[in-house]
């Protein structure tokens, strides 16, 4: 159905800004909506989560480098820092 | 004439110290974080140490300059992005980049097109760890950027617009398309691994993957 389709359309169309959770509220409720009766729409906002989770997950953590610590301080101690 | 109000508190060695306790306890406790964000553009542990130190060094010297209710971590972040980009005499290309909407339905297109090629749950299937951090590698300086510090770092739009100097909707423009580049990479990388399900059509979008077992 054209209408049907259409809707589905312009859901999609806020795809990113929905997952992102940047939606002025009443676009975020008409996309809510749509995704608790339309699976096939559902569907993609799901694929596009699971793929954000992917690229949040392969970022390595931040840690701790002693070496690199020291090194640091060390060229700040040349420059005059004082502590 | 106006005698100025803002006269610069006179140097005293005494204050010299105060003012560097003070940036070594903001500034030192976020190195690990500068280091995998110098560590994300540089892909390369030795030049990220050296891009490290230099991003401490300036930070060192505008400290005077750092307004304390801002974010520590977004500037010392920017700071690093500026020496790496002067110490690589890297470009920043501007890229013409489709508008937003059509981003977001090329996402669903890309989930169509790893369900006919039957690697649509590739996500909770494959650990897509290093082939994540290889494309976003490979994605154009200007795309790595948004990407980077949005969906690595988790700077929000308005915060990534301030820092790198560019209007909000190039912000995200720019990380919408990153996106879809990535979407595609993986795409690629599961089929080319030999991921596809064996439902799914077999599309090939590069040379097929040996399997001389037969």
């Amino acid at each position: 159905m054209d209408s049907r389709r259409s809707e589905c359309e312009a859901i999609v169309r806020r795809l990113w800004p929905y997952v992102d959770d940047k939606l002025p509220d009443s676009d975020r409720e008409r996309v809510t909506r749509h995704l608790e009766e339309c699976a096939d729409c559902l569907s993609h906002f799901d694929f596009a989560r699971a793929f954000l989770d992917a690229v949040h997950a392969a970022s390595t953590p931040a840690k701790e480098d002693d070496a690199l610590r020291v090194r640091v301080i060390a060229a700040l101690n040349h420059q005059g820092l004082s502590i | 004439m106006l005698e100025s109000t803002h006269q610069p508190t006179p140097l005293t060695p005494e204050s010299v110290r105060e003012r560097d306790r003070e940036f070594a306890a903001a500034t030192l406790p976020l190195m690990p974080n500068v280091k995998r964000y110098a560590l994300a553009l540089t892909r390369n542990e030795s030049d990220a140490d050296d891009i490290v130190q230099e991003t401490y060094l300036r930070a060192h010297r505008y400290w005077r300059s750092f307004d304390s209710a801002n974010d520590c971590r977004r500037w010392l972040v920017t700071i690093c992005r500026n020496a790496f980009n002067t110490v690589h005499q890297r470009e920043g290309r501007a890229v013409a980049v489709d508008d937003d909407e059509l981003e977001s339905l090329a996402a669903a297109r890309a989930h169509n097109a790893a369900r006919v090629a039957g690697v649509d749950d590739m996500y909770s299937r494959l650990d897509l760890g290093p082939a994540i951090q290889a494309a976003i590698e490979q994605l154009d300086t200007s795309f790595r950027d948004v990407v980077v510090l949005s969906d690595v770092e988790g700077f929000s739009y308005e915060e990534i617009a301030e820092m790198l100097g560019i209007p909000l909707g190039t912000v995200r423009s720019r990380l919408f398309r990153a996106r879809r580049q990535l979407q595609e990479s993986l795409m690629v990388y599961a089929i080319d691994a030999g991921f596809a399900r064996a439902n799914g059509v077999p599309i090939r979008i590069a040379a097929p993957v040996g399997k001389h077992d037969g």
